[in-house]
């Protein structure tokens, strides 16, 4: 088994060092439960038409140490219900990444993302490669590889499935 | 080339002489440590069940449950909630502490902080144990793995040594020393890396403070902190190790990611604006910030020595009318000393108010503060909403800080009342 390439647009890019993932749904709509009304809630503050203008597959991309602070989960539930299907940055904050890979939410760093894309560019996450590809601009960029525990945790889609395989695996 | 206090540690509880930085592992953790909190405990005793058909965990007395949460309770889904904590416990036969403070803390105190030991918990600031030489991590949600397996899928990390030098002024605190380290390193210089931190200017503060320090390493981007053990901490966890092992030290020529020299004599209270543990600034610059409330407590306080220089500035004064200053010390243990010494009828007369150990204050549970309200804080973040409304700020400072502002209903610097 290996981890399918990504390949969509770029449907934002945060600037900003150590940014707040809490912001993307909002602080105050952390306790919200329900998937349809917290992803309604995405990203509202920094593009009202956001949630219309994605389609499945598209990626955030991000600056350095993404994901800094006490990193809450909604926020992400609410993008990956959206389609985002992962988040390339600079560099990521250790919390959320360990927290994001667990539930199965691609993360790739790939330091120099920041000066190659821009809104609405195709990209290609090539896993095989270790390579982000800007198709609308003709650039690569190498990707920082994946940890073995962490590709296989992204592989299976998540903490649980990773640990059934692994564990089955194991006894058999 | 020597090893790292983490390289040794991982090397011993994997069971793979030498390990380096960047070597996956499989470690078996001497500690398995959670505080029960609804989506985590209650969901991995229930995945325990369903998703792995695991009935029984093993060797149950590496596991410790801690009811530090929502302490006491204020509606029957909480009370709900520890029930099925006991329960959990008691047919587990795993060690549950209730009521007997903030975890962290009190892991300390039972024992689990054994130097050299390899510790896990969901939560990041159980990297305090780091304190005492012990090599602790919070895995968030992967800490399922601790409960459905023996050991948990590691890579090493590499460390980042900062040596102290120097020693505080009056009415700077080990605190004071974190933000600085944050201030002059930056959010991210130990990112996925363990912050030791060592030097002449570690050995004089208290093992109180270390803990301090090392349980918010999270905020450089460590995954954890620790200090070698020195004759301090050793005389502290002696008589209180839970497991027989050798202590172990970083090696005089172990490799590091980087070296940082820190001079602490210098150095001035500080306030962390909000919204970030980042924005970190001197307290001298920004005086007179109106505030409503204060909060002595948390696993990063309301220890022995912040409840005693908290005591210090308020005995003979009064908290300004209007004022809600809550003064919570960390463990029933810290508690009772606190009343022996003198010190909690001295803050009570001043106007504190005072309760049980709980973390309920640092998260907003309680004392939930409302909209435009500011508060200074000992906690151990100042992201919005922390501590209720996301439109009330939190200005975290030390505990001679807030004591200082609840005087005065706004951010002054400590030193003039000590």
């Amino acid at each position: 088994m290996s981890l399918a390439n990504l390949n969509g647009r770029v449907a934002w890019i945060f600037t900003e060092e150590n940014f707040d993932v809490d912001l993307i749904v909002g602080v105050k709509n952390m306790k919200i439960t329900d998937i349809k009304e917290l992803s309604a809630l995405a990203m509202q503050t920094y593009d009202p038409d956001f949630v219309s203008l994605i389609r499945a597959g598209d990626l955030i991309v991000g600056g350095a140490n993404f994901g800094y602070g006490h990193p809450h989960y909604p926020s992400l539930r609410a993008l990956r219900h959206l389609g985002i299907s992962g988040i390339v940055a600079e560099s990521f904050s250790p919390g959320f990444w360990r927290g994001e890979i667990s539930m199965g939410t691609p993360l790739i760093s790939c330091p120099g993302i920041l000066g190659a894309v821009q809104r609405w560019d195709e990209i290609v996450v090539d896993w095989a490669k270790s390579a982000v590809r800007n198709l609308t601009r003709a650039v690569t960029l190498p990707l920082e590889p994946l940890s073995s525990g962490d590709h296989a945790m992204l592989e299976s889609g998540g903490l649980v499935p990773y640990l059934k395989r692994d564990l089955q695996s194991a006894s058999a | 080339m020597g090893y790292t206090l983490a390289e040794k540690v991982l090397a011993r509880v994997s069971g793979v002489p030498g390990v380096r930085a960047g070597q996956e592992v499989m470690a078996k953790p001497d500690f398995v440590i959670v505080y029960d909190f609804p989506g985590y405990t209650d969901v991995i005793f229930r995945q325990m069940k369903e998703d792995f058909g695991i009935d029984r965990v093993a060797e149950p007395e590496r596991y410790a449950i801690f009811i530090d949460h929502m302490v006491p309770v204020a509606t029957p889904a909480e009370e709900q909630l520890h029930i099925q904590t006991r329960n959990w416990c008691a047919e587990q036969s795993v060690p549950l502490y209730e009521r007997r403070g903030i975890g962290h803390q009190v892991s300390a105190e039972l024992g689990y902080a054994t130097p050299g030991a390899f510790a896990v918990h969901f939560d990041g600031h159980i990297s305090q144990l780091g304190a005492f030489g012990t090599l602790a991590i919070g895995l968030r949600r992967n800490i399922l793995e601790a409960f459905v397996r023996e050991r948990v899928s590691l890579k090493v990390p590499q460390t980042t040594r900062i040596n102290l030098h120097g020693t505080l002024q009056k009415g700077v605190m080990a605190r004071d020393v974190f933000h600085h380290i944050v201030r002059v390193l930056g959010p991210s210089a130990c990112r996925f890396q363990v912050m030791e931190v060592g030097g002449p200017g570690l050995a004089s503060l208290s093992i109180e403070g270390r803990q301090v320090i090392c349980g918010l390493a999270m905020f450089t981007g460590a995954i954890t902190a620790v200090c070698n053990p020195d004759e301090v901490t050793l005389a502290y966890t002696h008589s209180r190790n839970r497991i027989s092992i050798d202590p172990v030290t970083s090696d005089p020529d172990a490799s590091y990611a980087a070296v940082h020299d820190i001079d602490i004599s210098n150095l001035s209270p500080i306030i962390v604006l909000p919204p970030n543990p980042a924005n970190t600034r001197d307290l001298v610059d920004h005086l007179g910030i109106e505030v409503q409330s204060g909060y002595l407590g948390s696993c990063a306080s309301g220890r022995l020595e912040d409840l005693r220089i908290a005591a210090q500035i308020l005995k003979g004064r009064r908290v300004k009318d209007g004022f809600s200053l809550h003064v919570i010390p960390t463990s029933q243990d810290i508690m009772s000393k606190a009343a022996s010494e003198g010190l909690i009828s001295t803050l009570v007369e001043a106007g504190a108010f005072t309760s049980s150990p709980s973390c309920d204050y640092c998260f907003g549970r309680i004392a939930t503060m409302g909209p435009g309200q500011k508060a200074v804080s000992t906690g151990t973040l100042n992201v919005p909403g922390r501590m209720g409304s996301p439109d009330s700020e939190i200005f975290l400072v030390n505990a001679a800080a807030v004591a200082a502002a609840a005087i005065e209903g706004r951010t002054v610097d400590p030193r003039k009342y000590l």
